[in-house]
Parts: structure tokens; sequence; C-alpha cells
């Protein structure tokens, strides 16, 4: 659906709040696209000022010669100067190749406030494509419910950037949340190694996520999870009592806040413990993003885990996958 | 403002429910709509109790629609002050009195007559009051205009002085159809006079309900609702009623005893506390009946039947008088005398009449002397002149033969002045006398061949000759086997009609038409080398059936009942009845207590028989005597249940042992459901209470219309 705002024309100029962006003002830039670029190059305004510089410096690697090594690789200059022969070892020069998996089950069509979880997620999911685009990597999208719904692969074309923020902008029409079939099902799919972030809110059977993300990571794929989250599913903060109804079966059950919320809360808070502890184990990023939280927050924090992670490579022996993030 | 139903007022309590469910409930109201439930578990409904209403216009609408509800039930209506009580409607009341025999009982009349007296007393200015009396017809003595028409103050004197003027009659008990006339009465007055404001429909019946009274126009009349009957029974002093009962002989025509014992039935009532009875005569001062005198002994509602023997001198009627039980009203019996008709019947043949293979034999013994019955029967030669006198007092002819000319001539006038014939073919030559009489100049005829025998086919039975053998077992003929009969020409008698016809489609019977007459001819005879007509059981009957026919045999009942239409015999002596049916310009007839009744000329039936007693048909003929006697269910004097009525559908209302002050409490109420006819207040309410209702529908929705809640 084409938006009435022209993307550089934004109809709202998103307010900020310690110099953050508030979602709620950036939410109502209707262009998925606009928002993207308004939060990206936010963040560039701001990464100047921020305490993570010098993530983008290129790595690379000095090893004695011994035979058998393939001569072409020998740095020639250093030979001359020392006269020695050392082989120059590069990263992968191959550009990232992003997934982005966006939950469009029916329960992130809920939203305590102006704008849904399906909604902040699909900004967060264009955020980050937006950043990836921008620095030459490849950007995929697929969203899901119980199964795959609608699968882009990842490109890195003119023009294609458009077409997946208008795949994001589609209204989720899915039924319940199962990542089991999707998961395995864009596991089979990715032949090569890249980058997979999935954004969802995990309101599915806690038992078998450690199973449904193992196919991402079984296929030696950086995986990272953001958990995106209702502020009101987060601190049920209901007053009177009302009749609730299951977004997703339709159930209604009576449901006293007062009375539930101890419970609730504590239900909610093993959930969140259970998915962050098998992400650990898994050696996934696990985020848990409430959808009050500023996008720049979550940018920031995903290039900071990704710094710490580029890091945590190198000190057990390197990787051979060079990424500009 | 007063209530009908006040009782339904405790329905307003109701109002308290939906004041505790507004202070107690279950906030169920809200909905939200979230993501998952999964970590939620059901609590339990929370009530709550608050000392504050909430929507406090909505609860004051809800009560107010119950009160309203409660109002609506409760039936109100504004009374009106009690000056104005008096102005409500008056009552259509119908006084009924029993003027029938019964109440010539011992001080009976006098009770009723107090009984309605004081009824008549209680009525008030605004009542419509009519009286009738009523025994075996219901009279209106004033009626319904009538009684509006006099001054207010001069109503019940009015009334009074008609009932004094009444008393008791002799006649039956229809009780049944006075009821009806009297309520018929009521709804015809209410259809003429409409601007009368209508309340209570009474009937007041003054009777003593005996049980002889009949109301069978009861069980086929539909009671009209609201119509009700007040009974004011009048009881008898004593419960013993013994009454006489004079019973039919049915061999009157059999037996000729001049001895013969009339049967009487004494009747004890079931409730008699006396069993023994005496039957003396009336006259039996005199001195050939001075000592007869019969104690009878009779059970309490059980009957006995005396012979009692005839008397020597029948010319004067007779008078029994039973002794012995509590009311002699009804203790008279009276009986006429026996008288004998006398017939004369010519048989025009030439056999012998001693002979018992000739057809005069069985005619002789067919018409034997019998108690209602004198015949005289005279043979004649065909050949020979028959007398004048003999053809003029002749009530039926018998032609066996052919007859000459002379004879012919005779014959014929006497057929044209109304009477009847029987000409027997004994061969095809009388068919030669069948012409002659018939007027026609020949008359083809033959001795039909029959093989083996002839039986009698297609009868007429709804010819009145032949009517008595309609039934089907009396109208089987096949047993009378005919060996000779003569076949005639039928196609030269245009008029006549056959009333039997022989198996060959020959006819057996025919009628000719000769004048006024009519002339019977049987194309076989009952000699016994014709036929076995003479000694079958058909025979006899089938004379007789002729002598009927002819209108020889005049039914003359002599035992009537008060209020009896009777028929006045054509002359008061059968013998000399006259051929055309005219009547004696001189007839009278006089009563029991000696007053004359001339009846018309065209007057076929005597219906002033209001009393019992002898009353005499006097003519220059000759008198008749005939007896009027009491009704036998008149006799029937025990009171019979009220219940009996109401269970014939009539609405009963109060009696006189109902206390007045419930009397008053039920007109009062009936005022007061009349004056909430009036208004329907009730229907008020319910407008009201739509009203409410449609009111607190718009609110209700406008205070739960949809509102931003904590869910999306």
């Amino acid at each position: 659906m084409k938006d009435k705002a022209a993307p550089s024309e934004p109809a709202v100029t998103p307010r900020k709040v310690d110099g953050m962006i508030d979602p709620v003002s950036l939410m109502r830039i209707k262009s998925m696209e606009l928002r993207a670029k308004v939060v990206v190059e936010g963040f560039w305004k701001g990464i100047h000022r921020s305490p993570y510089h010098g993530f983008s410096v290129e790595f690379t690697e000095y090893r004695q010669y011994t035979h058998g090594d393939d001569p072409r690789y020998i740095d020639w200059r250093l030979f001359a100067r020392s006269d020695r022969l050392y082989i120059k070892k590069f990263e992968d020069e191959t550009n990232l190749r992003c997934h982005l998996l966006v939950d469009h089950s029916r329960s992130m069509g809920y939203g305590s406030g102006d704008y849904t979880k399906s909604q902040y997620a699909g900004t967060l999911a264009a955020t980050l494509a937006y950043f990836l685009s921008t620095q030459g990597d490849a950007v995929g999208l697929a969203t899901f419910d119980d199964q795959i719904r609608q699968h882009m692969a990842p490109r890195n074309r003119p023009g294609y950037l458009h077409r997946l923020m208008l795949a994001l902008e589609t209204i989720p029409s899915g039924k319940t949340t199962d990542l089991g079939p999707p998961l395995q099902h864009i596991a089979e799919m990715l032949t090569k190694r890249g980058l997979i972030v999935l954004i969802s809110d995990l309101l599915t059977s806690i038992d078998r996520l450690e199973s449904d993300l193992g196919y991402l990571c079984a296929g030696g794929h950086d995986v990272v999870v953001f958990h995106v989250l209702d502020p009101a599913e987060l601190s049920f903060d209901f007053e009177s009592p009302a009749l609730f109804r299951d977004i997703e079966t339709g159930r209604d059950m009576y449901i006293d806040p007062s009375a539930a919320r101890a419970s609730y809360k504590d239900m909610l808070n093993k959930h969140l413990a259970i998915a962050r502890s098998t992400c650990r184990t898994l050696g996934i990023d696990y985020h848990l993003f409430a959808t009050d939280r500023s996008f720049d927050l979550a940018l920031l924090d995903f290039l900071h885990d990704r710094m710490h992670r580029r890091k945590r490579i190198r000190r057990a022996g390197g990787s051979r996958v060079r990424s500009t993030v | 403002m007063s209530f009908l139903f006040p009782l339904f007022l405790a329905g307003v309590a109701a109002v308290g429910v939906p004041i505790v469910l507004h202070l107690v409930r279950r906030h169920t109201r809200h909905r939200v709509t979230f993501s998952s439930l999964m970590f939620l578990r059901t609590t339990l409904p929370r009530f709550t109790s608050r000392s504050r209403l909430e929507n406090l216009p909505l609860l004051i609408l809800r009560c107010t629609m119950l009160c309203l509800l409660a109002l609506a039930f409760s039936r109100p209506f504004f009374s009106r002050p009690d000056a104005a009580r008096d102005v409500r409607p008056g009552t259509r009341m119908v006084v009924l009195i029993d003027t029938s025999a019964s109440m010539r009982r011992a001080g009976m009349w006098s009770k009723a007559v107090n009984e309605a007296r004081s009824v008549l007393e209680d009525v008030r200015a605004t009542d419509r009051v009519c009286i009738m009396s009523f025994d075996q017809n219901a009279r209106t003595l004033i009626g319904f205009e009538q009684w509006q028409l006099l001054e207010p103050t001069r109503r019940v004197p009015a009334a009074i002085k008609q009932l004094s003027e009444l008393s008791p009659g002799w006649a039956g008990t229809v009780l049944g159809q006075a009821l009806v006339n009297a309520a018929e009465a009521i709804q015809d007055d209410e259809v003429n006079e409409q601007q009368h404001r209508t309340g209570l429909r009474q009937i007041v019946l003054v009777s003593d309900l005996q049980q002889g009274s009949r109301l069978e126009t009861l069980r086929t009349y539909e009671w009209p609702e609201g119509t009700e009957l007040v009974v004011k029974p009048i009881i008898a002093e004593g419960t013993t009623n013994a009454t006489l009962q004079l019973l039919r002989n049915r061999d009157d025509l059999a037996a000729a005893d001049s001895q013969a014992r009339s049967p009487v039935r004494i009747t004890n009532s079931p409730d008699a506390t006396s069993e023994q009875f005496t039957l003396r005569w009336a006259d039996r001062t005199e001195a050939n009946d001075a000592g007869e005198l019969t104690d009878v002994y009779v059970a309490p509602g059980r009957s006995v039947v005396v012979r009692v023997p005839n008397r020597a001198d029948e010319s004067a009627g007779r008078e029994l008088i039973l002794t012995g039980d509590d009311h002699d009203f009804d203790n008279r019996l009276y009986l006429a005398p026996h008288l004998k008709q006398q017939i004369n019947i010519v048989y025009i043949g030439s056999e012998s009449p001693d002979d018992p293979r000739e057809m005069p034999y069985y005619v002789q013994r067919c018409f034997g002397a019998s108690q209602a019955l004198n015949p005289k029967i005279i043979f004649h030669p065909a050949d020979s002149v028959l007398a004048d006198a003999d053809i003029a007092t002749a009530h039926f002819v018998i032609v066996a033969d052919v007859l000459e000319r002379k004879l012919v001539g005779a014959l014929r006038q006497y057929l044209q002045s109304g009477r009847t014939a029987l000409l027997v073919m004994k061969s095809p030559q009388s068919a030669a006398t069948v012409a002659a009489l018939t007027g026609i100049d020949n008359l083809q005829s033959e001795e039909a061949e029959i093989d083996g025998y002839a039986m009698l086919d297609r009868i007429e039975f709804n010819h009145p000759l032949l009517a008595p053998f309609a039934e089907p077992r009396f109208g089987d003929f096949t047993n009378i086997h005919f060996w000779k009969y003569r076949s005639v020409d039928m196609t030269q008698l245009p008029d006549a009609r056959v009333l039997a016809s022989f198996d060959s489609n020959e006819p057996a019977l025919f009628e000719q038409p000769v004048g006024t007459g009519s002339l019977l001819v049987l194309a076989s005879s009952w000699h016994p080398s014709d036929s076995q007509l003479a000694l079958s059981s058909k025979f006899v009957p089938l004379l007789y059936s002729i002598l009927e026919y002819g209108g020889v045999l005049v039914g003359h009942r002599s035992q009537h009942f008060v209020g009896d239409s009777i028929p006045i015999p054509r002359s008061p002596m059968p013998a000399l009845s006259l051929p055309n049916g005219s009547q004696p310009a001189d007839l009278k007839i006089r009563k029991p207590d000696d007053s004359v009744i001339s009846p018309d000329a065209s007057q076929q039936s005597f219906a002033e028989a209001d009393q019992p007693g002898i009353y005499t048909i006097e003519s220059s003929a000759g008198n008749r005597l005939f007896a009027v006697n009491l009704p036998v269910a008149e006799c029937r004097t025990s009171p019979m249940s009220v219940e009996d009525l109401e269970g014939l559908g009539v609405s009963l209302g109060q009696s006189s042992s109902v206390p007045a002050e419930l009397v008053k409490q039920a007109s009062r109420r009936s005022s007061f459901v009349d004056l909430e006819s009036e208004q329907k207040l009730w229907r008020w309410a319910l407008v009201a209470l739509l009203a409410v209702a449609l009111i607190e529908t718009w609110l209700a929705g406008w205070l739960i219309r949809p509102q931003p809640v904590a869910g999306r």
C-alpha cells in the first residue's frame, strides 16, 4: 500500500526523549521505509557520542609460511622488509546475508497503546533492513505464524529494499504462533550461512523453543532473537475485572487482574527466563523489547551485542566471516 | 383508589431485586481482548458490596416498571362515594312461581306466596323484575316492560296483588321449559332495553322441586352465562304420598269378558313413613257399592297393581279414592265407562258362514266381539236385493262374488260416499264387477298360470293399509302361498295403485278410488283352495288394517291427563260416527265443575282439560264420557336435589341459606368488578410500563455504549 506521505517529507517529526526517538511519535509515520530511515540516520548522528566506536576495524593476520601453502598469499612486501616469508590471512570477504523472520501470528496484533506489537516488530525489522542495506549487505524477509506465509530471499539490489518494506507493511492475518515448522523450513531453505534475526513475542509453548532454534544454529547461522512484548503484557496493569478473550483462540476467561497479576507475572518471568537461558545455551543473542522502547536503543543494543560477539569469536580463534557490523 | 386484587401489590416488594442486583453484582461488563491467556488462570467471580448506588436513574426506572406491573395486576379503580353506590346497575330478576298440582299440598301454597313476597320486598328501585308462574306452561304475570311502567312505589304492591290472585292448578310441572323461558325473557329484555345498566341476572325459583318435574328441555339448552338461579325451596310437611294410576288394558280388542277388571297401580313415595292405604269408590254410600273397600300395603318407593272390578252400571263415570297418605291432591282416580264400538260389516257372497272350507267362516272368526268392538256381520247373497238401511249403516263391505247389476248401483253409491269396500276376485268374472264399480266399460282378466305357487312381492309398506307390517319382523309374507290368482289388465285402470304384487309382477292387491271412497281389489282370495292367506298370521291384522284405513276404527282413548290436547271425536257415540267426519253442530263439552265449552266446528282438539274429573261430550246424538286425571309424574312429590339442576348446566346463585353479610359482600365485590371493568385503569398502567421500559432501554443502551477500555 502506497503511503500518503513521501519518504523525504515526513508528516510527523519524531519527538526525541533524552536524545532517543520516541516510538509513539515514530509510529505515526505511515511509511515503513521512512520510519527506518529516520531511525538509522538518527542513529548515525548519535553514534558520535557512542562509547562503542572502532568496531568496524578490519582484521588481518600473518602466519609464517610453511611448505604447502599457496604462494599467491605470500606478502612480498613484508618479505622485502624482513626477508621472511609470511602468509597474509584475510577474513571472508563475502557480504552478510541477513534473514529477518517476523512473527505475523494473531497475538502480534495486540497492542495496549496506539500501535501493535506487529507494527513495532515490522518497524524494527525495517530499521535493521535499512541499516544493513546501507552497509551493502543482502537482506531477506520471511513472515510466519504456524508456517511460512511470505518469503523474500536475501538480495542487495536497488528497489529490493522498497519491496521488502512494502511486505513488512502488510497487516498480519496469521493464526497461532508455532515456531517449529517455520524455523525448520527456513533452516532447510538457507544453504549459505548468514545472520538470522527472529522477531517474535514467543507466546507459544516454551518447551520446544530449544529444538526449534536449534534448527537454525545447526546450520551455522548467527541467530539473534528480538523478543517483543507489549508493556501491558509485561506489567499486566489492568485495573477492573473483565472477561478476557484470547486473541488467538477466542477463549473467554473471567479475570480479576488484582488477583491474577502476581500469578501472571510469575509465570511470565519463568517464561522469559527459560527463553533467555535457552538462547544463551545455543549461543543466540537474545533481546527483550517492550514496544515502548526506542528503536535507537534497540539498534544500539543489537550492534553492541554484535561487537561483543566479534570479540568473543576473535578470542576463540577467529572467524571466517567478515561482517560490516 | 381501590384495588380489585390488592394481593398483587405485594409484587412491589420485588423492587428490592434490582436494588440488590445493583449493590451486589458481578463486574463482567467489560470485555478485554488480550494476546494470550497462557499465563492466566481464571479467578472466582468477585461480588462486591457497595454502599453507594450506581446508575440511579436506571434503578429508579426499573423499580418503576415493577411497581407499574404490580399496579396493573392489582386492577386499580377509583371508588365512588357511597351515595353514588346506590345508582349502580340494578338486577334483572325473574320470579318464577310453581303453580303445579303438587303445590296444592297442605300449606305449600301459602309458603310459596310468602317466599315470593319476601323476595319482592327486597327488590330495589333500580331492579327490573318479571313475575312468571309455571306448571305445564309458563305464563307471564308481570313483564319487564309492565314492571318498568309502574310507579316505583307501586311495583311491589302490584306484584303482591298478582300473587294473591294466583292459585295452584292441576297441571304437571315442566320446570325445564319454564327456566328456559325465564332465561330467554331476561335475554330478550337485555336486547330490547339496552339503556338499562346491567347488573346481576337472576331467576328466583319458588317451587317444591318435586322429582316429577320435567327437565329435558334443559339438556339441549345452553344456560346463558351470568344468569344465576336462586332456588327458594318449599318444603312439604308430610312426606308420605301415595298415588293412583290407571294402567292400559292391552287386550281391549281381544277379550269380551264383561267382568274384566281395570288394573290400577298404587305407588308410594320413597320417603314415605306410612305403608297402609285404603282404596274405595267415591260413591260408596250408594247401596250397590257400599261394601267395596280394599286395603293396600305398599312399601316406600314401591308400587302395587290392584285390579278393580268393573261395575255393572257402566253409564256413569266413577271415582276411586285412596286414603292413608299425607297429601290428598293426587288421591282420586277418575274412570270413564267402557264404550263398545258398533261395527256393521256386510259380506256379499253365497257361501255358508259355517263351512270352514268357505271364506265367510274366517271373516266371522276374525270379527269376534271384544271390549272395544261390537261387530255385526250381515251375510248377504249376491243375487238378492240389499236393503237401503243395511247399506246406509254398513261400515265395511266385503264383496266375494259377482254382483248383480242392481247391487252395483247401491254399492257404487256406498263407495262414492267415502267409504271402503274389499272385492275378492274368486274368479275372472269378478272383473266385470270391478269394471262396473269403477265405471269403465270392460276389464280384462283371466286365470293366471302358476308353476307351483305364487308369493307376494313388492309390498307398499308406506301405504297406510300396509304400514303396520312395515317392521321387518312383521313384513315377511313369503310363507303365504297362492295357488290360484287372477291376472288383471291394469292398463285399463290408470288411477289404480298397486299395493302388493305377486312374484310374477301381476297385481295382487290394488286400490281403485271411486268417488271419495276406495275399492280394494284382491286378485286372489283366502279360500283354502286359492291360498294360505286365511290361515296365516297376516289375515286378521290385514282385515283390521283395512277397517282402520276405512276410518271405521276410531281410536277413542277414554283416559286423558290434565293439560293434554284431547282430540274431539267425530261423534260422541262411536256407533253413530258420521261418514264424512264432520261434527254435530250442537256439540258441547261439560267439565267436571259443570262449566260448558262449545268448541268450534273446525276445532279438532280440546285443550281446556285443566282439572281432573269426568268430562261429558254432549250432543243431540247422545252423551259420551271421558276421564281426565293428574299427570303421573306430578304425583312424584319427593324433592329433587338442587345439584340436579347444576348438572344440567344451570348456574346456581346464592340461596336463602347464605348469610346476608356474605351476600352483601358479594354484592359489593360485584359492584367493584363493574367499576373496574368500566375504568380499566390497568391498561393505562401497562401503557406507562411500556413507556418506562422504552426509556429504560434507551438509557441502559446509552450508559453501556462502547467506551475505550484498557485493552484495544
